[in-house]
């Protein structure tokens, strides 16, 4: 019963390959998270890590209160299922479940009594004398789950517990895994490649791939929302059908081609008004991904419907519902993907070879981008995309002009502004009309419209008027013109080069009465040739993440962000080039060696000054095999 | 590999592949060699970390790591680690105290292996002269040997020790948690227990073993024989003598006799190695296959009667066939009573007979194990590979070739390869049947049938020859290890050793 | 037509069976006949003069009377047992520790140490008896038997190969189950690995019983000298060694063959299983 918390997780082998990165999450207490990914994606590594059968790289892993990366499997109050069961051959099945009870040395009644409840639960007392040799697989798979609950752990662990089975058990123990589930309520992490098994069980999904973590939702969300094409194409069956293709805006509509198909589809904006605008330009290459249950199967096309062509490869009949598995036609010969797979419910006689006509659900599309494959219409976007000019010191879009301040004056200009949802602040004085407040995930998206254009942004509160007046963070925006950013956003971080030493110090400290001169020892930061002291708890940090001995040795990138970073009498040695006057805020642009570092300041320096870092919120990363450590 | 040799017919693929093991022998043995210095060079690195963590230790240390260097624990102890500390103070007075009654008395004379082996005295007692016995070159060489193991082992310790003491400051100053007692003692159960499992198999080893590898090698050296054989007399260092004695170039006449003894006994030794590996697998093979055939009934019985045999100490049945096949033994009397022969079959009395005789006997002694491999293996060939087979239309013949031959093989490399070095220094077979006769006086203390290693007895045992000796073992020595090297290299894809994941 | 290309198939067959009895048949022969010939000689009065027929001409049981009243066969026996016996002890158990840390332990040393040991074993065993000879010597263990016992069981970690390979069979997901339930390293060895390697311990038991009886090399060194001493192997062959003695002694070697055989024979076909599995088991593994 217990949150388990893991933070810059990562394990790299000696070779150097690293199999988990970064994994960032917070599982609360009663959670049932299922890590889902294809073989050698790094979930079950991760998995192993939690239950401390393989050590951890880098990062602190929590499991309640208190940091377990250093704690023996059986300090951590977990319980673990493997995918082979694992059980002792030599023993009873009682013998089985009370071995981990004995190992703790309860009294013997004690250990019958739990013995004789876990089996109860799990429907197995009759096998209580068997050895598991004499047991079918879904029978030793209970005894191996009544070997973790008996133990009554914080958190039960299960790895891939269902593979060994047939598909008929494995959709029964699932039910009673989940039954379990409820009925102890205990923190599950469960381990499956199986996205079916992922989708019903879990009440969070973490999509893992190549050590990287993809995604982490709900699965209703990881459905309907998939962040990139992966996470699209491995969620859902049957899976979703991707084309190449392109849109273009054309007013109130957008047109859609496809690369292997003659068909043009005409959607209307509403449907795609979070897609980002750069590639409704008609000539970027998008991945257009829809479900099968989004596309049917049209008797006669009317005017103005999205259908286009498709030949009919095979079917696979389900009973309740089809299959239709085709290629669409037409378009340019293999110019990517051209698969089809359609969900029909009716009772239609279609046979391989026969063209028909298909519907599409636009408002149901996914687009991803071509390179990155991460998706180009996401649930919140990133940036408002807007044409705009900077003239006369003012910028001007959407018909409403704004000054620009002193910090981001530049020259007459006509391009593109790139202006991040948070950079649109509600207490400003341009009027907006709201369209709508989705919440999501925590934060409301606020959708609206100046003159008649579309601006996004977000919001703590819930937002129920029809108008706000909005204003604009100038510190965050980027202007692109003729491919040049003519105005950019202040870096939010700085980063210098340290290492980590420890240092000998004299101080005075008095002691009943007297003035005594102690010698201390203390660790900290050494940069530019200056020593900032670490806090304990960061110390610590670095020394359980790198051993006490690779710790010194070892370089480090501190990060620090502009705001936790001041001007002192003291510190890194910095010069002054310029200073940047955003209004409401300054900033000093300086110089520390070759790099440059941005100031939050109070008053305008110029020359040479000192800065130091808030050491209670710098961020600490080892250069070498770049884990982030703090 | 290439679609040129897919074309080959089956010789001719066999000829390629025969061809290019010899082609390529040259290139593995350089490979070999050539992987020293690398290795050697990785030795040395590890070896330089060593003095760069003392010289850490030293630079960065406080008062109490830097005690420890003198007094070993010290800084273990400072910090509260007792039981740690405690055994190392305990360890340095024991070799303080050792080295200062004991080794340092041996040590200081091994240079010279002592000066005076014996004097002769009057004893008024007995009224005649007795010997009073002074320096013994052997006991000198032996403990003064034991005496730099253990100066090594205390090397080791002692930087464990200051190791040791350099975390305890470096945890301390981190403000980490220091082990306590408990904690120690429980991790040789745990993350330790390696230590608690190999410390008494590997002490044996060392002791019985590799102690005794260097006091042959170290012997090699010196003129260690029946002339100068302690307590009488002493011996010296004689350099490399020995080995040039042994390669012929020695100033005796009975160097060149010897060179030439070497060799001889040097190729019939790898002769019967292969003969004798060979034949017991491939002659073990077919048994194994015939009673593994179906529709075989009775194999549990056949089996067992093979078995049995293993069961039967060897040296019974060698002695026995060796009495058996005597010129004068049951087998040739009761020929010459049936009146087949009229001069008894020289089955051990004879070169070359002799040897024949020898491979044969031990075919009998090991097909039956050979067999049983083989029958574990068979039973492990998927089914459906014969079946597929016969479909193809494929004799047995065919299918033994195609299937069962390289399967066995593929799988059997790292047996042949022990059973290889096994043979090599097999000493019952030939010591049991011929003991190394015929004897012949082209060659020195050997007969015809001998191995190096029946020679290697006979030279100490009944010679004495203790430097000769030595020199021929660390040429065996040599010789097994950079054959079996290369073969175990040539086969690690086989032998590929599991691990996480 | 069909039916008798089936009638040929099924004669060829069976064809092909006679002859694999056959060859089976004479091979057992060949296996059987010398202990065959042993055991009759064993009863042969042919004292004094080798025997020149296969069935003596005279069958007494003399041979066996003066082994056990006029030879010191009782005393090699005992001598031999009680080695085993000891030396059985020891080997398991360094064996099985040894198998188990090289096998299921990881630590910096585990892989250098398996090379140094299988380099060891190419080194001529026989080399370093004489320098063991002479360290049991300043230690007043030569001509003793637990000097004997000392040698045998030294060096036994260098067996660890087949047992190794065992352990390793077994699947690691049982070790961490019971890490996880909070077992010990130690624990786990205990009560789940060895309970689980019953065939290769009896393996090993059987293996190392049995070597103290068919060795010659090393008791002969140690025990040169001291007939009251000799295991069975060196006490038999000083009777052959000395043609005088050969043929007298020839048939009493046969009957003393017969009686150190017979139990030994007997504990193997009772644990053949054991032995079949650990043999096959260890060679494929690799």
């Amino acid at each position: 019963m217990a949150n388990v918390s893991l933070k810059h997780i990562y394990k790299v082998y000696p070779n150097g390959t690293k199999a988990v990165n970064d994994f960032n999450m917070d599982i609360a207490d009663k959670e049932f998270i299922v890590f889902v990914g294809p073989s050698g994606c790094g979930k079950s590594t991760t998995l192993r890590m939690i239950a401390g059968l393989e050590d951890i790289s880098a990062g602190e892993l929590k499991i309640g209160d208190t940091v377990v990366n250093d704690m023996e499997p059986k300090d951590r109050d977990i319980a673990m299922v493997f995918q082979n069961y694992a059980l002792y051959p030599h023993m009873t099945v009682y013998e089985n479940i009370a071995f981990g009870l004995r190992l703790r040395k309860l009294p013997k009644d004690e250990i019958h009594n739990k013995v004789v409840e876990a089996a109860e639960i799990l429907g197995i007392t009759e096998y209580l004398n068997k050895k598991p040799k004499e047991m079918s697989g879904g029978q030793r798979q209970r005894v191996a789950l009544g070997r973790a609950i008996v133990r009554e752990p914080k958190v039960m662990l299960l790895d891939e517990p269902l593979s060994n089975l047939d598909a008929k058990l494995r959709t029964q123990m699932r039910a009673e895994i989940s039954k379990l589930y409820k009925k102890l309520g205990t923190t599950f992490i469960y381990v499956t490649h199986d996205q079916v098994e992922a989708m019903t069980m879990g009440t969070r999904i973490v999509v893992m791939k190549n050590g990287y973590v993809q995604q982490i939702d709900t699965p209703k969300n990881l459905y309907n929302y998939p962040a990139n094409k992966f996470v699209a194409g491995f969620i859902g069956t049957p899976q979703m059908s991707f084309f190449e293709g392109t849109l273009k805006k054309d007013g109130e509509f957008v047109i859609i081609k496809f690369d292997r198909s003659n068909a043009e589809i005409k959607a209307p904006y509403s449907m795609l008004y979070k897609a980002k605008p750069s590639i409704l330009d008609g000539k970027t290459k998008v991945y257009i991904g829809l479900r099968a249950e989004d596309i049917s199967v049209v008797d006669n096309a009317g005017k103005d419907c999205a259908v286009i062509d498709v030949v009919v490869s095979h079917k696979e009949e389900l009973g309740s519902e089809t299959l239709i598995y085709g290629e669409l036609c037409g378009g340019e010969e293999g110019a990517g993907e051209s698969r089809i797979i359609i969900k029909d419910d009716g009772g239609r006689e279609i046979n391989a070879g026969d063209v028909v006509k298909v519907a599409l659900d636009i408002g149901k599309v996914h687009l991803f981008d071509k390179e990155t494959e991460r998706s180009v219409m996401p649930r919140i976007p990133e940036y408002n995309y807007l044409d705009c000019q900077v003239k006369d010191g003012k910028l001007i879009f959407h018909n409403a002009s704004f000054d620009l301040p002193s910090a981001v004056k530049c020259v007459d200009a006509k391009g593109e502004l790139l202006l991040p949802l948070n950079a649109v602040t509600l207490d400003g004085e341009l009027k907006a009309e709201v369209l709508s407040c989705e919440y999501i995930n925590g934060v409301y998206l606020l959708s609206m419209s100046i003159n008649g254009n579309r601006l996004f942004a977000l919001s703590r509160e819930k937002v129920e008027s029809s108008t706000v007046n909005i204003g604009i963070d100038f510190k965050k925006i980027t202007v692109i013109a003729d491919g040049e950013k003519v105005i950019q956003p202040i870096p939010e971080v700085n980063s210098f080069d340290c290492s980590f030493i420890k240092r000998k110090t004299r101080r005075s400290i008095e002691q009943n009465g007297k003035v005594k001169n102690k010698k201390m020892i203390e660790f900290g930061f050494l940069t530019e040739d200056v020593f900032f002291a670490a806090s304990d708890e960061a110390a610590q940090k670095i020394f359980s993440a790198l051993g006490v001995k690779k710790a010194v040795t070892s370089q480090f990138k501190m990060e620090c962000g502009i705001y936790d970073i001041s001007v002192s009498d003291s510190g890194i040695p910095a010069c002054v080039n310029r200073i940047l006057d955003y209004g409401k805020d300054i900033f000093l642009k300086c110089a520390v060696g070759e790099n440059t570092v941005y100031v939050k300041t109070d008053k305008e320096y110029v020359g040479d000054i000192f800065l130091a870092p808030d050491m209670d919120k710098i961020g600490i990363a080892e250069s070498e095999r770049d884990i982030k450590i703090i | 590999m290439d679609l040129e040799y897919l074309k080959m017919s089956p010789p001719e693929k066999f000829w390629f592949n025969f061809k290019g093991f010899f082609k390529r022998l040259p290139t593995a043995f350089a490979a070999f060699f050539k992987a020293i210095p690398k290795k050697l060079y990785k030795l040395w690195l590890a070896f330089a970390g060593i003095f760069i963590n003392i010289g850490k230790a030293a630079r960065d240390g406080d008062w109490k790591t830097r005690s420890s260097f003198g007094v070993m624990g010290f800084g273990l102890i400072a910090r509260k680690q007792y039981l740690r500390g405690i055994l190392y103070l305990v360890f340095e007075v024991l070799f303080i105290l050792y080295m200062a009654l004991f080794g340092w008395k041996y040590l200081s004379k091994m240079g010279s292996l002592g000066e005076i082996a014996r004097v002769e005295v009057w004893d008024d007692a007995l009224g005649s002269y007795t010997y009073k016995y002074y320096d013994n070159s052997l006991l000198i060489l032996l403990y003064s040997l034991l005496t730099l193991f253990i100066m090594a082992g205390f090397i080791y310790v002692w930087y464990q020790n200051v190791k040791g003491s350099f975390l305890m400051q470096q945890l301390s100053e981190a403000k980490l948690k220091l082990p306590t007692v408990k904690d120690e003692l429980r991790s040789y159960a745990n993350e330790n227990y390696h230590k608690s499992l190999l410390s008494v198999p590997l002490l044996g080893l060392i002791v019985f073993t590799i102690l005794p590898i260097f006091f042959m090698i170290f012997i090699a050296f010196t003129n260690f024989d029946k002339v100068h054989y302690p307590p009488k007399e002493l011996f010296q260092w004689v350099g490399m003598d020995n080995f040039v004695n042994v390669l012929g170039g020695g100033v005796s006449a009975n160097s060149k006799v010897f060179a030439y003894t070497f060799g001889e006994v040097l190729l019939w030794t790898i002769v019967w190695a292969i003969f004798a590996t060979f034949t017991n697998y491939i002659l073990g093979m077919i048994v194994a296959i015939l009673i593994n055939k179906k529709g075989v009934r009775g194999k549990k019985i056949f089996r067992t009667i093979l078995v049995m045999t293993i069961a039967v100490p060897q040296f019974v049945s060698l002695m026995f066939m060796s009495q058996l096949l005597d010129d004068k033994g049951l087998f040739n009397n009761i020929l010459i009573n049936l009146g087949w022969i009229s001069n008894p079959i020289p089955f051990l009395t004879n070169g070359t007979m002799a040897r024949i005789t020898i491979i044969v006997v031990n075919i009998w002694i090991g097909i039956p194990y050979s067999m049983l491999i083989c029958t574990g293996i068979l039973m492990n060939i998927p089914e459906d590979l014969y079946e597929s087979a016969r479909i193809d239309g494929a004799s047995p013949v065919r299918a033994y070739m195609k299937i069962t031959l390289p399967y066995m093989l593929h799988i059997t490399t790292p047996y042949l390869i022990t059973q290889f070095i096994g043979n090599l220094n097999n000493f019952n077979v030939i010591f049991l049947l011929t003991g190394g006769t015929p004897s012949t006086m082209d060659m020195l203390y050997a007969g015809k049938t001998d191995l190096l290693i029946t020679w290697l007895y006979k030279l100490t045992v009944s010679e004495s020859q203790y430097g000769l000796a030595s020199v021929i073992g660390i040429f065996t020595f040599v010789i097994v290890a950079v054959l079996s090297l290369i073969l175990y290299n040539r086969s690690k894809s086989v032998k590929n050793e599991e691990d996480f994941m | 037509m069909e039916n008798k290309k089936f009638a040929s198939k099924k004669g060829r067959e069976r064809a092909t069976l006679v002859i694999i009895y056959a060859v089976l048949i004479l091979i057992s022969l060949v296996w059987l006949i010398p202990f065959f010939i042993l055991v009759i000689q064993s009863f042969s009065s042919n004292s004094g003069m080798a025997a020149d027929t296969l069935f003596p001409k005279q069958w007494t049981f003399d041979n066996y009377v003066k082994l056990f009243t006029e030879t010191k066969f009782m005393t090699w026996y005992g001598n031999t047992m009680l080695v085993s016996v000891v030396v059985t002890v020891f080997q398991t158990v360094i064996v099985l520790m040894t198998s188990y840390a090289l096998s299921r332990l990881r630590f910096k040393m585990r892989k250098p140490l398996m090379n140094v040991m299988l380099i060891l074993g190419m080194f001529p065993g026989f080399l370093s008896m004489t320098a063991v000879y002479f360290v049991l010597k300043e230690i007043n263990l030569t001509q003793n038997l637990i000097g004997l016992m000392l040698v045998y069981s030294a060096s036994s970690a260098m067996q660890y190969y087949i047992c190794k390979g065992f352990f390793d069979t077994i699947p690691k997901s049982l070790d961490e189950a019971a890490r996880i339930d909070g077992a010990s390293r130690h624990t786990v060895f205990v009560k789940i690995i060895l309970p689980l390697a019953k065939p290769i311990i009896i393996y090993t038991i059987l293996t190392a019983f049995i070597a103290p009886w068919g060795e010659y090399m090393f008791s002969s060194f140690i025990m040169l000298g001291d007939p009251d001493k000799y295991t069975v192997a060196v006490g038999m062959k000083s009777w052959l060694d000395n043609s005088v003695l050969a043929g007298e002694y020839f048939t009493v070697f046969c009957a003393a063959a017969v009686v150190v055989s017979i139990p030994i024979t007997a504990l193997f076909i009772w644990l053949q299983r054991y032995y079949v599995e650990g043999v096959t088991g260890g060679s494929v593994k690799g």
